[in-house]
């Protein structure tokens, strides 16, 4: 998940937020979180919809092909 | 809790070969279900059904899990921490789920492995659920090239609670100091 700290340890100073932003979330999590908040509603939208993987898409399989045995 | 360089190396080889090994087996995966979508033989998408969950069974969910556990302790074991960066803690996020989801559609592979070994498999459900599987393992893998991207830039920003840390640490550096002098 992490590999050894470049930044942490090596130059604390350059990579502190300046002050006035230090509690601001940066830029590129606010996309980030936005697309894949996006992608996993749409995940969960094609599940309920019926077009993900599901039970139901199964069963009809094998019952019709259990009438056929 | 930091490790040790020798400790830090050997669980950051885990977790690369971990993540690795299960972006390769998800290719794999793909592949199968790729020439399963496109083969016009019932027999083949049997099989194909069949090594599918053989491979989510026996390498994607065990290196899912894996990289999930190597990552963590990997980040616990450093600096980085794993709350303390945005793109760890997105990393663990998108791990976590990512593992759910794959969680989630273990069953329906075996089932449909366990269908397809039955031989009662029709053409257009074969397709369909080849479709479908196709559709997840390019999903799955965007997902882990994401992480991996993230690993390698490691974009900037740190979170509150890395921020605060970084204070306290601060702050008991320099009581400390002024008690030494």
């Amino acid at each position: 998940m992490a590999d050894s700290p470049s930044y942490p340890d090596a130059d604390h100073a350059r990579m502190t937020p300046k002050r006035g932003s230090a509690t601001r979330v940066p830029r590129w999590v606010k996309v980030f979180v936005i697309v894949f908040i996006a992608l996993v509603l749409l995940f969960v939208a094609l599940h309920l919809t019926g077009n993900g993987f599901g039970a139901h898409m199964h069963m009809s399989a094998i019952e019709q092909g259990v009438g056929q045995q | 809790m930091i490790m040790a360089p020798g400790l830090r190396k050997l669980a950051l080889t885990a977790h690369v070969t971990s993540s690795i090994g299960w972006f390769g087996a998800v290719a794999a995966f793909l592949a199968l279900a790729l020439v399963g979508l496109t083969s016009q033989d019932a027999q083949l998408a049997r099989a194909f059904s069949l090594a599918m969950e053989l491979i989510t069974r026996f390498v994607i969910v065990p290196l899912a899990f894996a990289s999930l556990l190597t990552g963590i302790v990997s980040s616990l074991g450093t600096k980085w921490g794993l709350f303390r960066y945005y793109w760890v803690l997105l990393k663990l996020l998108i791990t976590v789920l990512a593992t759910l989801i794959l969680l989630v559609h273990t069953q329906p592979i075996e089932r449909l492995a366990d269908t397809a070994a039955k031989g009662w498999l029709l053409g257009a459900d074969v397709y369909q659920d080849q479709l479908q599987m196709v559709v997840a393992a390019t999903a799955a893998l965007v997902a882990l090239l994401t992480l991996t991207a993230l690993s390698v830039y490691k974009p900037r920003g740190m979170t509150p609670y890395g921020q605060r840390n970084q204070q306290e640490q601060s702050t008991s550096v320099a009581v400390e100091d002024a008690l030494t002098n």
